[in-house]
């Protein structure tokens, strides 16, 4: 069965199909892009280029509530939470190329095409004399979406629901033991000690001169000048590297044209 | 279901993303056009762009600890609004279980904060 | 907008499940609001009392078969034994996890986020007393265990899965020695157990697909009618069946396995080969007989193949072994490919012998575990198997009490494991299993060489430069051990009582 077929087999209203195709595909974009994407960051937006298009199907699919929070919480919060991990590791780390073990690339695109044939295959075959449902009844039964949900999230699985507070408490517990450095008394200095080291030999007590502002050149990463013509190492923050413009940089610019 | 609620949603889009088309086109075809370098400098006031920091613009971990955080307390919100909608229905008993479940997560945020979690030192 | 009920609610039954999540967020507000040196004291009485009071509301439950919180739950015999189980097995497990006399500070790193390496590190490995966190995420595990083994829907077995496996793979991550092996183990367990919870999930969707529903009892109808695509049940069946069977260490879902039992802290490995594989059995157990016996005929032959390879791959690869923690896992797997025969049988025998051996597996690999803590030289625990050698010459007593372990685990009589070998063999063969009995009997010779291999090198090679030192055990480790190994020997000698109990206890309801 083709899926143009499956497409024209299912009951679906224009709208939803002009939804659905084009956002369909972009998904599948989405998902191929994170995976081949070279660059950490541009997988994790590809990432959300998916989510968003999944949110947008739940929304179709009358279930504006799971799409409303897949956008929230998926594409807002986790998708961030991603971006600060790959921050950690740093943008410009990117996977080496090189295989540990011999073939695993080929065996895992083998085997991950394989088990989407078989999945898709299998579930066409299941699916294909189905008629979908859809959400109408259910949403209707209780006065919508929203309600509905919470008429078994509050009855029915009242237990899971109270029982997912203690996998939320986990997770700070576990956040907290994973990345965060507790000060324990006297590792923290205390304001008489900085005052101390403030004005001790060899510290330069006054605050840090500012980068240079020339004719030229006003990067932050432009060394500012001594009285004595020397270039002032500490004007300049630690993390960048200096730098010396170069010639094409400083040659007029042409604004008089 | 149909769509048709959402139709002004789309029409605001499609009218936001046709504006925007319009405006950056336009000012492609009508505006003057003099181009020098400074013009194609990243900061055309004259603010030369700083180069990358050693490193590769690492960020520290505290930021993940309150990503995730913020994921907790989200995941929380989430839940509380099928239950705000519903408040009537619900009655006693749907406010005693939101209420075990706030307190329940606000243990975490007890923690977090008695171990120092929420500082920034 | 019609007004909503809450369901009926039998909170007696509930009980061990409450107070032990009630304990867990008692932990976590002692470690918001106590000072550090006094945590601990406060942490292990707290545990140890709340286990206590949830195994009094076990026993005081014994009788109860019902369902409960809108049928989401059902306490009945195989869940209420199961839940006493992990009760016990935690207490033992827990204290394990409290000794602090073989090593100063506990067996937990004092800040897990501390670099490796780093000199903070470097002085906390000295003795800084250990993260005491480790005593509320193992009452949440335990906790979530118990739902588990209860669930009466998909739905809530997915969320007790998860509410147990995160803090399983937090504890993997805090040892105090080995760290880099420590949090490679628990990032391994993190990434493959999250992959085998959504196959989990995958499978609850495609037999919400099938069925219509994820209560157990309208699926066993829906099986049963037979109406509804086939494809959808054995996919789905077979998807939730790999999420099960990774949380039970069966093959081919068995790999992380050693990465991760050598790399945990031992006492949580010992919770884990434990309270884990009690936990996904209980499970296993439900799912197969309540939901889908009417798919037997189907699932049988699949997963019997499973059992095979399970404990072929658990026997054979645990002779090349040069690590005790890894040897164990591998025994461990090999264990699941037994009771996996017990499961299969689908007869009542068959769950009362799968709960019979889980009780008895799970008290030697923590005696088992215990006598790994002892070991050690000034490194921390010294594991690899050459260091063994000689030991029966150094300390004959803890040499011998792990001599007596190793039989138990190879199936000699007079230890619970011949005992528990034989039940769950017999009730295969009573099923009409004869071809997974053969399988048992082979491998079982096969994995007493590994065993025996140990044994002779403990007692026949004589001890070297390099040979550890075994540590004296304070007063939990000891407590631990002794418990251990007289119920390896009692469940041996006299197995008349608690056979009789799992029998009793062997009725689902549904």
């Amino acid at each position: 069965m083709t899926p143009a077929a499956v497409l024209a087999a299912t009951p679906m209203s224009t709208g939803e199909m002009w939804v659905f195709i084009p956002l369909g595909i972009l998904a599948l974009v989405g998902a191929l892009g994170m995976v081949a994407a070279r660059n950490a960051v541009h997988s994790a937006l590809f990432l959300v280029l998916t989510m968003l298009c999944l949110g947008v199907f739940y929304i179709v699919q009358s279930g504006p509530f799971l799409g409303v929070a897949q956008i929230i919480v998926y594409t807002g919060a986790i998708m961030m939470l991603f971006l600060f991990v790959l921050m950690l590791v740093g943008r410009d780390a990117s996977d080496s190329l090189i295989e540990t073990l011999r073939g695993q690339r080929v065996a895992a695109i083998l085997l991950g095409v394989g088990f989407a044939g078989l999945v898709c295959v299998g579930l066409g075959r299941a699916l294909a004399g189905t008629t979908a449902k859809g959400l109408a009844e259910a949403n209707s039964a209780h006065g919508g979406n929203v309600q509905g949900l919470a008429s078994l999230l509050f009855t029915r699985y009242v237990f899971a629901f109270e029982v997912t507070s203690a996998l939320l408490i986990t997770a700070a517990v576990g956040a907290m033991l994973l990345a965060h450095i507790e000060r324990r008394k006297g590792e923290r200095p205390t304001q008489p000690e900085q005052m101390r080291a403030r004005f001790a030999p060899g510290n330069y007590p006054a605050p840090k001169a500012g980068p240079g502002v020339y004719a030229t050149s006003d990067s932050v990463a432009t060394a500012g000048l001594l009285p004595d013509g020397t270039l002032a190492a500490r004007s300049i923050p630690e993390i960048l590297p200096p730098r010396e413009l170069t010639s094409s940089e400083t040659a007029p610019k042409g604004t008089d044209r | 279901m149909s769509l048709s609620a959402y139709v002004p949603i789309i029409a605001l889009f499609a009218l936001a993303a046709a504006f925007a088309l319009f405006s950056v086109g336009v000012s492609q075809i009508v505006g003057p056009k003099r181009y020098n370098r400074a013009k194609l400098e990243a900061y055309e006031c004259g603010i030369e762009p700083s180069p990358q920091p050693v490193g590769g613009g690492r960020f520290p971990i505290k930021f993940y600890l309150t990503a995730m955080l913020f994921i907790i307390f989200d995941i929380e919100i989430i839940f509380l609004y099928p239950w705000a909608v519903t408040f009537d229905a619900l009655g006693l008993f749907g406010f005693v279980e939101m209420i075990l479940f706030i307190t329940t997560v606000f243990i975490a945020y007890a923690y977090v904060w008695r171990r120092g979690g929420l500082e920034w030192d | 907008m019609n007004d909503l009920k809450l369901p009926a609610i039998d909170y007696a039954a509930l009980a061990p499940m409450l107070i032990l999540f009630g304990v867990a967020c008692l932990g976590v507000l002692v470690e918001a609001a106590v000072p550090r040196a006094r945590r601990g004291l406060v942490q292990v009485p707290l545990g140890l009392l709340g286990l206590v009071a949830a195994l009094v509301f076990v026993i005081a439950e014994a009788g109860t078969r019902k369902r409960t919180a809108g049928e989401a739950i059902a306490i009945d015999g195989p869940a209420l034994f199961l839940q006493g189980a992990i009760i016990v097995l935690g207490v033992v497990a827990l204290l394990l996890i409290a000794e602090r006399s073989l090593e100063p500070g506990g067996p937990f790193v004092a800040q897990p986020a501390r670099p490796v390496g780093s000199e903070a590190d470097r002085s906390q490995a000295a003795g800084e007393g250990g993260a005491t966190e480790a005593y509320p995420l193992v009452m949440f595990a335990l906790a979530g265990m118990l739902l588990f083994v209860a669930a009466n829907d998909l739905l809530t077995m997915f969320v007790a899965l998860e509410v147990f496996s995160l803090p399983l793979y937090l504890l993997c991550a805090l040892a105090r020695r080995r760290r880099l092996l420590s949090q490679e183990a628990a990032l391994k367990y993190f990434l493959l157990g999250a992959y085998a919870s959504a196959f989990f999930l995958f499978g609850i969707a495609l037999i919400y697909g099938y069925a219509g529903a994820i209560t157990f009892s309208r699926i066993h109808q829906a099986v049963t009618a037979g109406t509804g695509s086939g494809v959808l049940l054995f996919a789905g069946l077979a998807l939730l069946a790999i999420g099960l069977l990774f949380k039970a260490a069966a093959a081919p879902f068995h790999v992380w396995t050693p990465d991760v039992y050598q790399g945990a802290p031992t006492p949580i490995t010992s919770l884990m080969a434990a309270c884990t594989k009690t936990a996904a059995f209980g499970a296993l157990l439900r799912v197969l007989y309540v939901g889908f016996p009417g798919a037997t005929w189907d699932f049988r032959p699949i997963i019997g193949v499973i059992a095979i390879l399970t404990m072929l791959v658990g026997a054979v690869l645990a002779v090349t072994q040069t690590d005790m923690k890894r040897l164990l896992a591998y025994s461990s797997i090999a264990n699941a490919g037994y009771l996996l025969v017990g499961v299969l049988a689908m007869t009542p025998e068959g769950v009362s012998s799968t709960l019979f051996y889980l009780v008895a597996y799970g008290f030697t690999v923590i005696a088992a575990f215990a006598v790994v803590t002892l070991v050690r030289d000034a490194d921390g625990e010294a594991t690899h198997l050459s260091r063994w050698a000689g030991l029966g010459r150094r300390s004959p007593l803890f040499a011998g009490v792990f001599t007596f372990l190793l039989l138990a685990f190879a199936g000699i009589p007079l230890t619970s494991g011949f005992t528990s070998k034989f039940a769950v063999f017999g009730a295969a063969f009573g099923g009409g299993q004869v071809w997974l009995v053969v399988a048992g009997v082979v491998t079982s010779m096969l994995l007493a060489f590994p065993y025996l291999r140990v044994v002779v090198m403990m007692w026949l090679s004589e001890p070297g430069e390099s040979t550890p030192s075994v540590s004296v055990p304070g007063a939990f480790t000891s407590a631990a051990l002794v418990i251990g190994v007289l119920v390896t020997l009692l469940l041996g000698v006299l197995p008349g009582p608690l056979l009789d109990l799992t029998t009793r206890a062997g009725d689902f309801v549904r």
